[in-house]
């Protein structure tokens, strides 16, 4: 009974003081056991819904403690105590990589393994190149690395958008490149040169692979040429969102200039508006935010679906207030 | 101070040895109009200090819930289906509004207001309904006032008896069966009630005889009340309600509901004793939970078929007491605590595609807390002033991820919308006389805003036609009030007339965004709930109650409404004059009764609501009822023509433009032992 009548009032003020104080009156005043052990069931549920609150409340928090610097060294420090880091070279399969290819860079004693996130297709592929030591089989993280897609057809040959990792240490063991395959494998055979400058231990070569190139079932890469000039074609591609959510996304497009047949230099000199569509419902998202050059012909911004399904985003290109492109556009699913 | 309170309780009309029943009491403050239904028995019930006289108004045995509440002159129904509809008090929307059963909290668990509370609760477990249109001190904080259905429950008796009934009904207009049976157990200390009760309608045939599609429907609801003496001061309750409806239609709106389902369970206590300093003690904890299954499988000519379940699941409590301080003061108080989880999705689909899903209703959470105080003081033989007051925290919370990067898409959302809200209000009340008395109410009130005003995600309203967004900036609407009431008898007349003014701050609205695209195919655009700086509702109700004799009663109520915005326009959704008259004669076992609704035109629409006029109509309805005895048990006939004239009508508050059902005869046979 006792017991009953320390908690209770605590009970009740831990979040309503009020009730508490007029709820423990009351108990004095009846002094009855079935009044005191409602009031048992009354305050647990009040406990439940306040600890539910809390919960919630907390995860808040956590969320934005982690914004902060030193939330951040204090869950990492966490991270690292709980999980001891392991020095893996293989890729770890849970990342969902897949190699494209593999083989060896003559003259460098060095192994090659191209790597990405889905098989090879028409559009801005995103590679991963790890580089082994071909006697310790570890991982070569110095290294200098250059791309050089290239696509065999019947009489000739071109190349296509890349670009080469932007620094000589790898992250992770992996050096992030990129080739922008403009067509199908259907068309030719493209084969993708790597050439390695090991500068673990100095020694240069280049490793060929040939790669299979498939058109997804939405396109992922248009070109058009300039409505400004009627010659200049250009080569956009879709980047981001790879995982798609219902929610707000970061949209990222990649444009090329085609200069020649063997160069495809970025391009930053486009405005781009994007309007995203649900073509079988006829609807369109709010507040998206027009995507605009960042570095390297990639253009930044952001796109909001409503909900699950097929999107379209209809893009319109500008080159000043010159209307180049607007009969493009990219469908995307999820 | 309100007077009136209506009875259905025909049985006690019928027949004279059960005229006991007249002297039930309602058990709550002088304020609060109740109108007691069922067929109540005196026994454990009758401790209560307040009396009141009674009156009799009636329904049939074969009205549901709804046909009940639509004769209160506070309540207007809005309509989209033939069943299903949702009472509102006066012109303050549902969510201004507060809808309980039995003091218990709970959510619709339809984004488009498919399932009101009432629905799950049938006219045999309904005790009574009681309304309180001024400041809402048993509910919670609303502008509107609140509805409260208290559910019939056992009594006891200390020869331990069984009872029962059984009852089967038929209704023309719609093909409609109506079954219910009743089981009781009375015992000195156990009480025990179980009911069941199945409807089942197809689609119904309006005045001049079109059939309305999609208005068919089916339902089981079944339900059992446990009371325990545990002494002879305490009482312990427990409730069980289940509902299922499968396949109800709504004509008004473009899907229909493949199955809904409500599970509503409660445990209380309470002590009737009046005596000592604390009366009329409760405590109860409760919770429900609500499924809700939205398709239009179907509709023809749909350009792409959708589902869109929904689930609400609501868990609380709550203590109440009176203080009594002395013969002339007394406090009545009131605590009480509720958490409410609300989700709703859609699912498209169109073949060859991944289906589109999106949430229509973001996973939240309210918790609320409440206290509220009343205290009144008889000043002198004449007068009595009460100050009551509330205060309430609210806390909602999107509870996913997925619900807060779907709601991050709209401009700038919060995720946790926190509120304190606060209600005060005075009443003074006066007695002139037996023949004249005076009530009046000044008020101050604020309101949460709904899941839907705040996190509701493209939901398509039928009625104009527009995919609303919710707004987690919303301020919580305030309102000033002011209500007079005079009442009073004399002879064979009794009277009340109530008017009520109030200005609504912060009225939230729908408002057009023209940048946005809609969701919904061929919706007319999209709004986002939005505070308008101010609306003012006023209104007046009248009722006149004559009984020249034990034979014979008319029964008359009137009420209008009034709504405009802070720019003048008319708002939405505001019905014309309506009279309701009623004329009740009893000979021997029998009883007829002639009905009268008239209702004016409604020319003053809101445009922007795409609001159509409504015209004027005058209906007919007579009802015919007979009770005898049979092998030692009673029976009774109800039997009737509604709509007697086959006309061709809708209310205004009717969405769609709907005729309401047409010529309908019923024949309900009940059998009770």
């Amino acid at each position: 009974m006792l017991l009953i009548y320390s908690i209770l009032p605590a009970a009740l003020l831990h979040n309503f003081p009020c009730s508490g104080v007029i709820f423990s009156l009351f108990l004095i005043k009846q002094s009855d056991s079935y009044l005191s052990a409602t009031f048992l069931c009354l305050a647990a549920i009040r406990y439940i819904c306040c600890l539910t609150q809390q919960i919630l409340n907390l995860l808040y928090t956590m969320k934005r403690f982690m914004k902060h610097p030193l939330g951040i060294i204090a869950l990492l420090s966490v991270v690292l105590i709980t999980s001891c880091s392991k020095d893996s070279a293989e890729p770890d399969p849970s990342m969902g990589y897949i190699q494209l290819a593999s083989g060896f860079a003559a003259g460098t004693s060095t192994h090659v393994e191209v790597y990405a996130t889905d098989s090879a297709f028409t559009g801005y592929n995103k590679l991963y190149i790890l580089l082994k030591d071909s006697v310790t089989g570890k991982p070569v993280d110095n290294a200098a690395v250059l791309l050089n897609p290239m696509m065999a057809m019947m009489s000739m040959s071109h190349s296509s958008p890349k670009e080469n990792p932007v620094s000589n240490i790898a992250v992770n063991h992996f050096f992030p490149c990129s080739v922008s395959f403009i067509m199908p494998s259907t068309a030719g055979t493209w084969t993708l040169g790597v050439q390695i400058q090991n500068l673990e231990n100095g020694k240069s070569g280049t490793a060929s692979f040939t790669i299979n190139v498939k058109d997804p079932f939405y396109a992922k890469m248009f070109s058009f040429k300039s409505l400004a000039d009627n010659s200049t074609t250009y080569f956009v591609g879709y980047a981001e969102p790879s995982k798609p959510i219902v929610g707000i996304n970061d949209l990222e497009l990649v444009i090329y200039k085609k200069e020649s047949m063997m160069l495809f230099p970025a391009d930053s000199s486009l405005s781009v508006m994007v309007t995203p569509e649900m073509p079988t419902m006829n609807h369109g998202s709010p507040n998206n935010v027009d995507p605009v050059h960042v570095i390297n012909g990639h253009y930044k911004g952001k796109v909001n679906f409503t909900m699950t399904g097929l999107w379209r985003l209809n893009l319109k290109l500008k080159s000043g207030t010159t209307v180049v492109d607007s009969t493009h556009y990219i469908d995307l699913t999820f | 101070m309100k007077q009136l309170i209506f009875m259905a309780a025909l049985v006690h009309l019928l027949v004279p040895g059960h005229a006991q029943a007249k002297h039930i009491t309602g058990k709550t403050t002088d304020s609060i109009p109740v109108v007691q239904l069922e067929e109540v028995k005196v026994y454990g019930l009758a401790k209560n200090t307040n009396q009141q006289l009674l009156h009799y108004y009636t329904a049939n045995q074969a009205a549901t819930t709804e046909d009940i509440l639509a004769r209160l002159p506070e309540l207007n129904m809005i309509r989209r289906s033939s069943y299903g509809m949702e009472p509102v008090i006066r012109t303050y929307s549902s969510g201004q509004s507060g809808l309980l059963i039995d003091g218990m909290r709970i959510h619709g668990a339809c984004t488009d207001k498919m399932d009101p509370a009432s629905i799950y609760v049938e006219p045999q477990n309904l005790q009574s309904v009681q309304i309180q249109t001024g400041h809402g001190f048993q509910s919670g904080s609303v502008i509107g006032g609140s509805v409260d259905l208290k559910l019939a429950e056992a009594v006891f008796n200390d020869s331990g008896k069984w009872s029962g009934s059984v009852s089967s009904g038929y209704q023309s207009a719609a093909n409609a069966w109506y079954e219910t049976g009743k089981l009781n157990y009375s015992g000195n200390r156990l009480a025990v009630m179980t009911n069941i009760s199945w409807r089942k309608a197809g689609n119904y045939r309006s005045g001049g005889g079109a059939v309305i599609p999609y208005s068919q429907y089916g339902k089981l609801n079944y339900g059992v009340t446990a009371l325990y003496k545990l002494n002879p001061n305490w009482t312990a309750k427990a409730d069980l309600l289940l509902d299922d409806g499968w396949n109800i239609g709504y004509p008004a709106l473009p899907m229909d509901v493949g199955y809904a389902g409500a599970r509503i369970a409660a445990l209380s206590l309470r002590n009737e004793s009046g005596r000592g300093r604390w009366q009329q003690t409760e405590l109860k904890i409760y919770a429900n939970a609500i499924r809700h299954f939205m398709d239009d499988a179907h509709r023809l000519n749909v350009p792409m078929h959708m589902d869109m379940p929904g689930e609400s699941r609501t868990y609380g409590g709550y203590a109440s007491s009176r203080l009594v301080i002395n013969s002339n003061t007394q406090l009545d108080l009131k605590a009480d605590l509720s958490s409410t989880f609300l989700k709703a999705s859609m699912t498209m689909y169109q073949q060859g595609q991944s289906p589109m899903y999106m949430l229509t209703w973001p996973d939240n959470n309210t918790l609320q807390t409440g206290l509220g105080a009343v205290f009144s003081k008889r000043i002198n033989s004449a007068s009595v002033l009460m100050l009551s007051a509330r205060a309430d925290l609210f806390s909602k919370v999107l509870t996913t991820q997925t619900a807060k990067d779907q709601l991050s898409v709209l401009n700038k959302p919060v995720n946790n919308v926190n509120r304190f809200l606060k209600n005060i209000s005075l009443e003074y009340s006066y007695r002139f006389n037996d023949r004249v008395k005076l009530k009046t109410v000044l008020s101050y009130s604020e309101r949460m805003p709904t899941s839907s005003e705040l996190y509701g995600f493209y939901l398509f309203n039928a009625f104009d036609g527009y995919d609303y967004i919710g707004n987690t900036l919303l301020i919580p609407e305030n309102a000033w009030k002011a209500e007079a009431n005079i009442s009073g008898k004399s002879g064979i007349f009794q009277y009340g007339l109530t008017g009520y003014v109030s200005r609504i701050n912060n009225y939230i609205m729908g408002i057009y965004q023209p940048g946005l695209s809609t969701m919904t195919i061929g919706a007319n655009g999209v709004k986002q709930h939005s505070n308008l700086p101010y609306a003012m509702i006023a209104g007046a109700e009248a009722s006149l109650i004559v009984q020249p004799d034990h034979a014979l009663w008319l029964i008359n109520t009137t009420r209008y409404s009034y709504g405009e915005d802070h720019a003048h326009n008319a708002l939405p959704m505001i019905p014309p004059v309506k009279n309701t008259s009623s004329l009740r004669k009893m000979i021997g076992p029998c009883a007829v009764q002639a009905e009268l609704e008239l209702a004016t035109a409604q020319n003053r629409v809101n445009s922007k609501a795409m609001e159509r006029t409504t015209a004027a109509y005058a209906i007919a309805h007579l009802r015919l009822m007979y009770s005898g005895a049979l092998a030692g048990n009673s029976f009774r006939i109800d039997g009737g023509v509604e709509n007697l004239f086959d006309q061709a009508y809708r209310e205004h508050l009717d969405w769609g433009g709907i005729h309401r059902p047409g010529r309908n005869i019923y024949l309900q046979f009940t059998f009770q032992f």
